[in-house]
């Protein structure tokens, strides 16, 4: 269901940044645009087993995150990530998703 | 035997000379430590003797900036008028209030509300009618598939507000025909121009979205 349009680059953990959009025809009802995860910056920040698998299946594609789920506490929305003040909150929608506002009447 | 006894006299009249000197000796010199200190404490008193921030018992003036300003009189007798003023409403009284709190430990009016805790007067104006609040929830649909629906709950704003602090300029007084965005709540649109500035903020999502769709 998670379509990711970057390819795993070659070699170990550098994921660059993910696009996240399997849930678009929502977003755009929403008026967002995908959402493009740095997995690079959180990588230096985190070791990859404070996320995986606990938060999120390594497999891509098999998440299946939403915001519902992000803001009951799951996903990026976890009690000590987007959920806390250790990170910004779920409301800065302009920090994750692109093309915020585009269809915006 | 009278030779011994005059002696004896003698003897107690030196005693008794020498105890009396002594004592104004040792009086004037007691008096003199004594006189030290009680000449040294005012200069003492004036030095904050204990301000501690985060206690709410705490007599403190904060400055402009929050810091601790300097004590004033004592309890007893206060320095000036702004003294009672100062105790009534700072944060620090407001933290020893027992006021229920959010779990972002901010006060929960709602919940002060709800539960009667307070009751501020509707208007300064005695002959001002109060009117009831408003008993009408509206659904506010989330754009998206996913998210929650919003229930806004007229009765708990019109407790507070009257209408016309929202309508016609914030929202349209009829259904539908807001087009809100969350993008736009965030920059201080709709119920942003409330909500994370003097009520409570945007940051747990659930307390508005709070009705669920039905399952896609």
């Amino acid at each position: 269901m998670l379509v990711l349009a970057v390819p795993a680059l070659a070699g170990a953990a550098q994921y660059g940044n993910m696009t996240l959009d399997s849930k678009v025809e929502s977003m755009k009802k929403a008026g967002v645009g995908p959402v493009i995860y740095p997995h690079d910056k959180h990588e230096a920040l985190f070791k990859c087993a404070d996320c995986h698998p606990k938060v999120f299946k390594e497999k891509r594609g098999t998440n299946n995150m939403s915001m519902k789920m992000n803001m009951d506490g799951k996903f990026c929305g976890s009690a000590n990530c987007h959920n806390s003040p250790d990170a910004f909150p779920l409301y800065m929608c302009t920090n994750c998703h692109t093309n915020v506002g585009a269809k915006k009447k | 035997m009278k030779a011994s006894s005059f002696r004896k006299l003698k003897a107690a009249l030196l005693c008794s000379l020498v105890v009396a000197f002594g004592y104004t000796v040792s009086g004037s010199v007691a008096e003199a430590v004594q006189a030290q200190p009680t000449a040294k404490p005012p200069a003492k008193k004036e030095a904050p003797a204990k301000i501690d921030p985060n206690d709410p018992a705490s007599l403190i003036y904060l400055d402009t900036a929050g810091k601790p300003a300097g004590v004033g009189g004592t309890a007893a007798a206060p320095a000036s008028q702004a003294f009672k003023a100062g105790m009534g409403w700072h944060p620090q009284a407001l933290a020893g209030t027992g006021l229920p709190k959010d779990r972002y430990g901010l006060v929960d009016w709602a919940k002060l509300v709800r539960e009667n805790i307070i009751k501020p007067k509707a208007s300064l104006d005695p002959d001002e009618e109060e009117m009831p609040p408003l008993k009408m929830d509206v659904l506010i649909p989330a754009k998206g598939d996913f998210v929650n629906d919003v229930i806004y709950p007229h009765e708990m704003h019109t407790y507070w507000l009257k209408c016309e602090v929202c309508h016609p300029q914030i929202f349209v007084p009829a259904k539908g025909s807001n087009n809100m965005t969350m993008v736009g709540i965030v920059q201080g649109e709709w119920c942003g121009r409330c909500h994370g500035k003097i009520a409570f903020p945007l940051t747990d999502c659930n307390r508005c979205h709070s009705s669920p769709k039905a399952k896609k």
